[in-house]
Protein backbone atom coordinates (compact mmCIF):
# COMPACT_ATOMS: atom_id res chain seq x y z
CA UNK A 1 0.00 0.00 0.00
CA UNK A 2 1.77 3.38 -1.18
CA UNK A 3 1.71 6.14 1.17
CA UNK A 4 -0.57 9.33 0.52
CA UNK A 5 1.95 11.76 0.46
CA UNK A 6 5.26 9.66 -1.67
CA UNK A 7 3.14 7.46 -3.55
CA UNK A 8 5.62 4.82 -2.69
CA UNK A 9 5.90 1.95 -0.18
CA UNK A 10 6.62 3.33 3.39
CA UNK A 11 9.96 1.91 5.32
CA UNK A 12 10.44 -1.33 6.31
CA UNK A 13 9.09 -1.44 10.17
CA UNK A 14 11.90 -2.33 11.57
CA UNK A 15 13.78 0.55 10.20
CA UNK A 16 11.68 2.94 11.35
CA UNK A 17 10.95 1.40 14.61
CA UNK A 18 14.94 1.15 15.34
CA UNK A 19 14.89 5.17 14.04
CA UNK A 20 12.50 5.62 16.54
CA UNK A 21 14.56 4.36 19.24
CA UNK A 22 17.81 5.87 18.42
CA UNK A 23 15.75 9.59 18.51
CA UNK A 24 14.00 8.57 22.41
CA UNK A 25 18.06 7.39 23.39
CA UNK A 26 19.51 10.14 22.51
CA UNK A 27 16.75 12.62 23.84
CA UNK A 28 17.51 10.84 27.16
CA UNK A 29 21.51 9.88 26.97
CA UNK A 30 22.21 13.71 25.21
CA UNK A 31 19.86 15.66 27.28
CA UNK A 32 18.09 13.76 30.04
CA UNK A 33 14.92 14.45 28.41
CA UNK A 34 12.01 11.67 28.36
CA UNK A 35 10.13 11.38 24.86
CA UNK A 36 6.69 13.22 24.74
CA UNK A 37 4.89 14.68 22.25
CA UNK A 38 1.52 15.43 23.54
CA UNK A 39 2.32 17.61 26.31
CA UNK A 40 3.42 19.72 24.05
CA UNK A 41 -0.33 21.14 23.63
CA UNK A 42 0.24 22.02 27.08
CA UNK A 43 3.19 24.20 26.28
CA UNK A 44 1.23 26.04 23.72
CA UNK A 45 -1.94 26.43 25.51
CA UNK A 46 0.24 28.08 27.92
CA UNK A 47 1.01 30.79 25.63
CA UNK A 48 -2.81 31.99 25.44
CA UNK A 49 -4.16 31.14 29.09
CA UNK A 50 -3.61 32.01 32.43
CA UNK A 51 -5.37 29.06 33.70
CA UNK A 52 -2.93 27.25 37.21
CA UNK A 53 -3.20 23.81 35.25
CA UNK A 54 -1.03 25.42 32.16
CA UNK A 55 1.03 27.28 34.72
CA UNK A 56 2.42 24.37 36.36
CA UNK A 57 6.33 23.86 36.82
CA UNK A 58 6.56 20.97 34.53
CA UNK A 59 4.87 22.95 31.63
CA UNK A 60 6.89 25.81 32.13
CA UNK A 61 10.46 23.99 32.08
CA UNK A 62 9.47 21.75 28.87
CA UNK A 63 9.05 24.12 26.93
CA UNK A 64 12.16 25.07 26.18
CA UNK A 65 12.67 21.45 24.71
CA UNK A 66 9.69 20.25 23.38
CA UNK A 67 8.50 23.58 20.98
CA UNK A 68 12.40 22.84 18.97
CA UNK A 69 11.58 19.18 18.99
CA UNK A 70 7.83 19.88 17.64
CA UNK A 71 9.58 22.89 15.32
CA UNK A 72 11.56 19.47 13.93
CA UNK A 73 8.81 17.38 13.85
CA UNK A 74 7.00 20.24 11.21
CA UNK A 75 10.38 20.18 9.09
CA UNK A 76 10.74 16.59 8.45
CA UNK A 77 7.52 16.42 7.54
CA UNK A 78 8.67 18.86 5.27
CA UNK A 79 11.77 17.45 3.94
CA UNK A 80 10.08 14.36 3.15
CA UNK A 81 7.83 16.19 0.89
CA UNK A 82 9.72 18.17 -0.33
CA UNK A 83 12.21 15.21 -0.86
CA UNK A 84 10.06 12.85 -2.99
CA UNK A 85 6.68 14.20 -4.50
CA UNK A 86 7.52 18.01 -3.86
CA UNK A 87 5.72 19.51 -1.45
CA UNK A 88 2.37 20.82 -1.99
CA UNK A 89 -1.34 21.47 0.03
CA UNK A 90 -3.01 17.84 0.15
CA UNK A 91 -6.17 17.42 0.69
CA UNK A 92 -6.19 13.63 -0.10
CA UNK A 93 -7.45 11.30 2.78
CA UNK A 94 -7.00 7.53 1.09
CA UNK A 95 -10.03 5.41 2.74
CA UNK A 96 -11.90 8.26 4.04
CA UNK A 97 -12.63 9.66 0.75
CA UNK A 98 -13.65 6.41 -0.54
CA UNK A 99 -16.41 5.81 2.11
CA UNK A 100 -17.45 9.20 2.83
CA UNK A 101 -17.04 12.12 -0.16
CA UNK A 102 -16.29 14.83 2.04
CA UNK A 103 -15.76 18.57 0.97
CA UNK A 104 -12.76 20.29 2.43
CA UNK A 105 -14.93 21.84 4.94
CA UNK A 106 -16.35 18.20 6.22
CA UNK A 107 -12.58 17.28 6.24
CA UNK A 108 -12.08 19.96 8.34
CA UNK A 109 -14.52 19.56 11.07
CA UNK A 110 -14.02 15.68 11.14
CA UNK A 111 -10.41 16.29 12.04
CA UNK A 112 -11.39 19.07 14.84
CA UNK A 113 -13.78 16.73 16.30
CA UNK A 114 -10.81 13.52 16.32
CA UNK A 115 -8.80 16.54 17.15
CA UNK A 116 -10.66 17.75 20.53
CA UNK A 117 -10.89 13.51 21.38
CA UNK A 118 -6.93 13.31 21.16
CA UNK A 119 -5.96 17.01 23.12
CA UNK A 120 -8.76 16.15 26.14
CA UNK A 121 -7.68 12.53 25.77
CA UNK A 122 -3.76 12.94 25.90
CA UNK A 123 -4.58 15.03 28.57
CA UNK A 124 -6.20 13.29 31.08
CA UNK A 125 -4.36 9.81 30.33
CA UNK A 126 -1.41 11.82 30.49
CA UNK A 127 0.47 11.47 27.17
CA UNK A 128 -0.07 9.68 24.04
CA UNK A 129 2.02 7.10 21.84
CA UNK A 130 5.27 8.26 22.74
CA UNK A 131 5.33 9.40 25.84
CA UNK A 132 3.20 6.51 27.03
CA UNK A 133 3.37 3.67 24.21
CA UNK A 134 7.01 4.01 23.52
CA UNK A 135 9.13 5.82 26.89
CA UNK A 136 6.58 4.63 28.76
CA UNK A 137 6.83 0.88 28.56
CA UNK A 138 10.28 1.05 27.60
CA UNK A 139 10.82 1.82 31.07
CA UNK A 140 8.68 -0.71 32.34
CA UNK A 141 6.11 1.67 33.58
CA UNK A 142 2.70 0.41 34.98
CA UNK A 143 0.44 3.74 34.19
CA UNK A 144 1.92 3.69 30.80
CA UNK A 145 0.69 -0.12 29.93
CA UNK A 146 -2.70 0.66 31.02
CA UNK A 147 -2.73 3.65 28.99
CA UNK A 148 -1.24 1.90 25.86
CA UNK A 149 -3.90 -0.94 26.40
CA UNK A 150 -6.79 1.72 26.69
CA UNK A 151 -5.72 4.19 23.53
CA UNK A 152 -5.51 1.12 21.44
CA UNK A 153 -8.83 -0.65 22.25
CA UNK A 154 -10.27 3.15 21.90
CA UNK A 155 -8.66 3.00 18.32
CA UNK A 156 -10.01 -0.56 17.17
CA UNK A 157 -13.34 -0.16 18.90
CA UNK A 158 -13.62 3.06 16.16
CA UNK A 159 -12.27 2.05 13.49
CA UNK A 160 -14.03 -1.08 13.69
CA UNK A 161 -17.01 0.24 14.07
CA UNK A 162 -16.65 3.32 11.61
CA UNK A 163 -15.34 0.78 8.53
CA UNK A 164 -17.21 -2.42 9.29
CA UNK A 165 -20.45 -1.33 10.57
CA UNK A 166 -21.09 1.97 9.49
CA UNK A 167 -19.10 2.04 6.20
CA UNK A 168 -19.49 -1.49 5.04
CA UNK A 169 -15.73 -1.67 4.06
CA UNK A 170 -14.62 -4.13 1.93
CA UNK A 171 -10.92 -4.28 2.71
CA UNK B 1 23.65 24.66 21.26
CA UNK B 2 20.24 22.36 22.99
CA UNK B 3 18.09 24.05 20.96
CA UNK B 4 19.74 22.80 17.65
CA UNK B 5 19.68 19.25 18.80
CA UNK B 6 15.88 19.64 19.68
CA UNK B 7 15.53 20.67 16.78
CA UNK B 8 18.12 18.22 14.55
CA UNK B 9 16.38 14.82 16.75
CA UNK B 10 12.70 16.34 16.52
CA UNK B 11 13.56 16.27 12.36
CA UNK B 12 14.74 13.14 12.40
CA UNK B 13 12.03 11.83 14.23
CA UNK B 14 8.96 13.25 11.90
CA UNK B 15 11.01 12.27 8.70
CA UNK B 16 10.59 8.93 10.24
CA UNK B 17 7.43 9.08 10.92
CA UNK B 18 6.18 10.65 7.97
CA UNK B 19 8.12 7.86 5.86
CA UNK B 20 6.80 4.72 7.69
CA UNK B 21 3.18 5.04 7.51
CA UNK B 22 2.60 6.38 11.09
CA UNK B 23 1.51 9.85 9.32
CA UNK B 24 -1.17 8.00 7.10
CA UNK B 25 -4.24 8.00 7.35
CA UNK B 26 -4.89 4.40 5.39
CA UNK B 27 -1.62 2.86 7.64
CA UNK B 28 -3.56 3.77 11.20
CA UNK B 29 -7.14 2.57 9.69
CA UNK B 30 -4.92 -1.12 8.48
CA UNK B 31 -3.68 -0.98 12.21
CA UNK B 32 -6.61 -1.10 13.90
CA UNK B 33 -8.94 -3.15 11.47
CA UNK B 34 -5.92 -6.00 12.01
CA UNK B 35 -5.04 -5.58 8.22
CA UNK B 36 -1.46 -4.34 8.40
CA UNK B 37 1.31 -5.79 10.46
CA UNK B 38 3.36 -2.22 9.73
CA UNK B 39 2.20 0.17 13.07
CA UNK B 40 2.34 -2.69 15.04
CA UNK B 41 6.18 -3.49 14.08
CA UNK B 42 7.36 0.04 14.53
CA UNK B 43 5.83 0.60 17.77
CA UNK B 44 7.13 -2.88 18.86
CA UNK B 45 10.47 -2.86 17.48
CA UNK B 46 11.17 1.35 18.58
CA UNK B 47 9.75 -0.44 22.15
CA UNK B 48 11.98 -3.34 22.20
CA UNK B 49 14.99 -1.46 20.95
CA UNK B 50 14.10 1.36 23.64
CA UNK B 51 14.05 -0.42 26.56
CA UNK B 52 17.42 -2.16 26.81
CA UNK B 53 19.38 1.71 26.06
CA UNK B 54 16.83 2.82 28.75
CA UNK B 55 18.60 0.01 31.26
CA UNK B 56 22.24 0.74 29.87
CA UNK B 57 21.52 4.76 30.79
CA UNK B 58 19.98 4.08 33.51
CA UNK B 59 22.59 2.23 35.07
CA UNK B 60 25.60 4.41 33.95
CA UNK B 61 23.47 6.85 35.64
CA UNK B 62 24.60 10.16 34.06
CA UNK B 63 24.00 11.79 30.64
CA UNK B 64 26.79 12.29 27.70
CA UNK B 65 27.71 15.45 29.79
CA UNK B 66 27.84 13.91 33.16
CA UNK B 67 24.64 14.92 34.56
CA UNK B 68 22.61 12.06 36.75
CA UNK B 69 19.97 10.64 34.72
CA UNK B 70 16.30 11.96 36.01
CA UNK B 71 13.54 10.38 34.19
CA UNK B 72 9.99 12.12 35.28
CA UNK B 73 7.49 9.35 36.09
CA UNK B 74 4.31 9.50 34.68
CA UNK B 75 1.25 9.44 37.56
CA UNK B 76 -1.07 6.27 37.96
CA UNK B 77 -4.87 7.16 38.17
CA UNK B 78 -8.25 6.99 36.73
CA UNK B 79 -7.16 8.90 33.69
CA UNK B 80 -5.38 6.76 32.30
CA UNK B 81 -8.00 4.21 31.17
CA UNK B 82 -10.31 6.79 30.11
CA UNK B 83 -8.03 9.35 28.56
CA UNK B 84 -6.58 6.51 26.93
CA UNK B 85 -9.87 5.25 25.40
CA UNK B 86 -10.84 8.96 24.47
CA UNK B 87 -7.63 9.34 22.78
CA UNK B 88 -7.62 6.07 20.75
CA UNK B 89 -11.13 7.56 19.49
CA UNK B 90 -9.35 11.15 18.16
CA UNK B 91 -6.49 8.64 17.02
CA UNK B 92 -8.79 6.77 14.88
CA UNK B 93 -11.17 9.22 13.26
CA UNK B 94 -8.48 11.93 12.42
CA UNK B 95 -5.88 8.74 11.67
CA UNK B 96 -3.20 10.76 13.77
CA UNK B 97 -1.90 10.82 16.90
CA UNK B 98 0.13 13.77 18.61
CA UNK B 99 3.48 13.57 16.63
CA UNK B 100 2.10 12.77 13.51
CA UNK B 101 -0.55 15.84 13.82
CA UNK B 102 2.48 18.07 13.42
CA UNK B 103 4.76 16.09 10.75
CA UNK B 104 0.96 15.73 8.73
CA UNK B 105 0.98 19.58 9.14
CA UNK B 106 4.32 19.75 7.48
CA UNK B 107 3.87 17.44 4.88
CA UNK B 108 1.09 19.72 3.50
CA UNK B 109 -2.03 17.94 4.65
CA UNK B 110 -3.91 20.87 5.29
CA UNK B 111 -6.66 19.01 7.56
CA UNK B 112 -3.89 18.20 10.15
CA UNK B 113 -4.42 22.33 10.79
CA UNK B 114 -7.87 21.47 11.95
CA UNK B 115 -6.95 18.07 14.41
CA UNK B 116 -4.05 20.87 15.90
CA UNK B 117 -6.43 23.50 16.55
CA UNK B 118 -9.24 20.62 17.87
CA UNK B 119 -6.47 18.86 19.73
CA UNK B 120 -5.13 22.35 21.26
CA UNK B 121 -9.25 23.05 22.54
CA UNK B 122 -9.03 19.55 23.76
CA UNK B 123 -6.19 20.69 26.30
CA UNK B 124 -7.34 23.79 26.67
CA UNK B 125 -10.80 22.42 28.23
CA UNK B 126 -9.27 19.56 30.28
CA UNK B 127 -6.59 22.57 32.18
CA UNK B 128 -10.34 24.74 32.58
CA UNK B 129 -12.39 21.57 34.16
CA UNK B 130 -9.07 20.07 36.20
CA UNK B 131 -10.15 21.17 39.41
CA UNK B 132 -13.71 19.74 38.93
CA UNK B 133 -12.62 16.70 38.00
CA UNK B 134 -9.01 15.99 39.85
CA UNK B 135 -10.79 14.42 42.58
CA UNK B 136 -12.87 11.66 41.03
CA UNK B 137 -10.01 10.79 38.57
CA UNK B 138 -7.31 10.84 41.53
CA UNK B 139 -5.53 13.42 39.41
CA UNK B 140 -2.35 14.69 41.22
CA UNK B 141 -2.12 18.57 43.03
CA UNK B 142 -0.70 20.91 40.38
CA UNK B 143 2.57 21.99 41.14
CA UNK B 144 2.76 25.63 40.34
CA UNK B 145 6.14 27.50 39.88
CA UNK B 146 8.21 29.30 37.07
CA UNK B 147 10.07 26.20 35.97
CA UNK B 148 13.44 27.73 36.48
CA UNK B 149 16.40 25.69 37.88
Amino acid sequence: MPLTLTHMPPLHWAVAGTGIAAVTLCLLFLANRRLGISTGFEDMCSFVTALPYFRRSSVRSGRQWRLPFVAGLLIGGFLSAVLSTGWRPIWDLGMLDQALALGPIGKLAWMFVGGLFIGFGTRLAGGCTSGHGIFGLSNFELPSLITTISFMAGGIATTQLLYRVVFHWQG
Amino acid sequence: MMTLLYVLLGTAFGFILSRSGAADYNYIQAMFLFERFQLYGIIGTAVAVTAPGVWLIKRRGRTAAGRSIEIELKPLHRGNILGGLLFGVGWSIAGMCPGPIFVNIGEGKVYALAALAGALVGAGVFGAIYGQIQQWFRLPPLALGTGDG
